[in-house]
């Protein structure tokens, strides 16, 4: 690297051929995006790309081994060029990671350029292309002949290679649909995020029950002109308990009671009820300086109660339902062999069913707790297990590596 | 609540403050150079016990805000000043680290936390406190490695001897890419579970491959035999992306659709 100045393309090729490479790459990428208006790449599905991958790990396997000493091959291995595509795809990333995806103002510019699905798009594709060929020639020369010394290395960039490829090889096998069931019905078809068109599911999916918990209520004071909530002196969220207390600009508020199930009497005064239909109710004392105190119950109210707010001037003090705290579907899923399962679908707990795995999504959050309709999503990633296996040897590599490097330190030191 | 904070923080930097003015005796005064080692890590003892007090009394891990973040770096953060010294024997560090610390937590006493027990129900997984403590720590090492290798760049420019320096901050790269690389995974096994599939290219997502690439390019670049004195350049830069990581990216157009940001407080 020092002395003389090296001629372009001489050899041995090093940074500067690679960059060009890597920017010629990148400029094919874009002008095939361009020459097909920001269609993207449209990968074939199994078996056809698990063949098109197991060809081309073949393909760099068998010229890795095969040309070794050739030039040009070394340098395709090597880490000039692997620098560079590193650099190539943390340009396309940068790009993905400032520029909305998926929003698209059709015939724009960058619509016809792919900036919008950058990630699906022949600049990427072809930049990672590259860079796995460039990841498994390096590969296949520490492979053989195995060195233990070489583990490292080997189970790293293994690992990477295989999450990789398998991961965007895989992509076009992702199934996932979104399926909506109500409360004592059962539902066979799904959909996608984008489309309205229903597919047809190899099982069904019964929903015996929707349940869903909340965080205790919130005070709020609205400012109904302004359609504004006004933050208390705390500046936090004030959850609602008996004794809990508020103060905004010249306005104290203490909770006296609360009762998180009731239902208003005859007389206007709630009684505890069933959480089924009963809201939550709070008793508040509210002081304003230069008028006598006043009590007032205030609630959430349901689809099928008003809610109680307690006026205050232009300002009104309000009862807010709390957060989800987890929400759950009880479901009976079944296949048309009559295989059939019962589950628990919950947030973070999927179900496996067949291939298959089962996800608590949403509900009907304008009717909240009360919700009889559950929204299930449903996945298929048969490429799941590869790239899994590639995460594992990353980790594994990675352990080695922390390892190495704790113990160049008493070196160093 | 805010009280308990106040005093906390008070007291780990009052130590932290004491121990450093008492470090920089010791080289006259010998006995105090325990002394400030015992009280610098008082400090950091007190924010540790701080934050086992706050998750007891939050009923969830305080690792969900940004000033709940802010917490465990200000814990972390001194930690790694003095294992840079008992190990390499470099004694700056620490004091920069203390400031780091120092600074954090302020911002965190001029805004009072936003006070809030809840936690979605995404969030409510046995991936959540591994995955966000390894990218913490990971993070703390990668500003320790930023730091140790500016002041290179500043020894540089002053043509000074650097030698030890260099590997410090190469070191601290190294463990932090392992740690990224653990946090990045986890993540993704996370998101299996939470949101059905393990890569979306969510912009928290994306940015987290660019850090993560940043330091890729760089081990590769150190592998290489590249100029080593470019290198430390690179290594105090390349913090930045982690910054745009860390919270750059609420402000940035693609956020609008993120599933990652986080509470502001």
């Amino acid at each position: 690297m020092v002395g003389v100045r090296r001629r372009w393309f001489q050899a041995p090729w090093e940074f500067r051929e690679s960059a060009l490479f890597t920017v010629a790459a990148l400029c094919t990428g874009f002008v095939i995006e361009y020459v097909t208006s920001g269609g993207g790449i449209a990968l074939p599905r199994l078996p056809v790309n698990a063949i098109a991958l197991s060809l081309f790990a073949m393909l760099v396997l068998s010229v890795g081994l095969g040309f070794r000493n050739t030039p040009a091959v070394k340098w395709f291995g090597g880490i000039p060029l692997g620098l560079s595509l590193i650099f190539g795809i943390a340009v396309l990333s940068l790009i993905g990671g400032i520029l909305p995806q998926e929003v698209v103002v059709p015939g724009s510019w960058p619509a016809r350029f792919g900036l919008h699905k950058i990630f699906s798009g022949w600049p990427f594709a072809l930049v990672v292309l590259l860079f796995l060929a460039n990841l498994g020639l390096s590969l296949s020369w520490k492979l053989i002949p195995f060195k233990i010394q070489n583990l490292q290395f080997i189970l790293f960039h293994a690992g990477f290679w295989i999450a990789l490829s398998c991961g965007i090889f895989g992509s076009s096998d992702l199934q996932r649909f979104i399926v909506p069931v109500e409360k004592g019905k059962v539902n066979n078809v799904g959909y996608t995020m984008d489309s309205d068109t229903p597919h047809q599911l190899p099982f069904s999916v019964f929903l015996h029950e929707f349940s869903l918990e909340e965080y205790p209520p919130q005070l709020f004071l609205y400012d109904p002109h302004n359609d504004k909530l006004l933050m208390d002196k705390s500046r936090g969220t004030i959850e609602i308990y008996k004794g809990a207390t508020a103060s905004w600009m010249g306005v104290e508020v203490l909770v006296l009671d609360y009762m998180p199930s009731a239902l208003p009497g005859q007389d206007g005064i709630p009684h505890p009820a069933d959480r089924s239909k009963g809201v939550s109710y709070a008793k508040v004392r509210i002081s304003s300086t230069g008028s006598l105190p006043r009590e007032a119950w205030i609630s959430t109210g349901s689809p099928f109660l008003k809610p109680a707010a307690a006026q205050l001037g232009n300002l009104y003090l309000i009862m807010a339902p709390g957060t989800p705290k987890a929400f759950r579907s009880a479901v009976t899923v079944q296949n048309d062999q009559g295989h059939a399962v019962m589950a628990n679908l919950e947030v973070n707990k999927p179900v496996n069913f067949m291939d298959w795995k089962l996800y608590q999504m949403g509900y009907d959050e304008k009717a909240g707790r009360w919700s009889t309709l559950s929204l299930i999503e449903v996945i298929r990633d048969p490429w799941l297990p590869a790239v899994y296996l590639g995460f594992f040897m990353i980790m594994a590599g990675n352990v080695l590596f922390f390892w190495t490097g704790i113990k160049r330190k008493e070196v160093v030191s | 609540m805010i009280v308990d904070f106040n005093t906390a923080a008070m007291v780990a930097i009052a130590c932290w403050v004491t121990a450093s003015l008492s470090g920089v005796f010791a080289r006259k005064i010998p006995v105090l150079k325990l002394f400030s080692f015992v009280l610098s890590l008082a400090g950091s003892v007190v924010m540790v016990g701080f934050i086992a007090w706050y998750w007891s009394f939050l009923e969830r891990p305080p690792l969900r805000t940004l000033g709940e973040t802010r917490l465990w770096y200000a814990a972390l953060i001194p930690l790694v000043g003095f294992l840079v010294e008992y190990r390499w024997k470099i004694g700056w560090l620490k004091y920069y680290c203390i400031a780091l610390a120092g600074f954090f937590l302020s911002i965190n006493m001029l805004h009072p936390e936003v006070f809030d027990k809840t936690l979605m129900p995404a969030l409510q997984s046995p991936w959540f406190v591994p995955h966000v403590v390894v990218y913490l720590v990971g993070y703390v090492l990668l500003a320790a490695s930023s730091v140790t290798a500016l002041h290179n760049v500043y020894l540089q420019l002053r043509s000074k001897e650097r030698a030890t320096g260099e590997s410090v901050s190469h070191y601290l790269a190294l463990l932090g890419f392992v740690l990224l690389s653990f946090g990045l995974i986890f993540g993704a096994m996370w998101a299996k579970e939470a949101w059905g599939h393990y890569w979306t290219w969510d912009p928290k997502e994306t940015w987290a491959f660019l850090s993560w690439l940043a330091y890729l390019g760089y081990l590769h670049a150190y592998r290489y035999k590249i100029d080593r004195d470019k290198l430390q350049w690179y290594l105090a830069l390349a913090f930045l992306v982690l910054l745009v990581c860390w919270f750059g990216v609420n402000y940035l157009p693609s956020a609008q659709n993120s599933v990652h940001t986080y509470t502001q407080s």
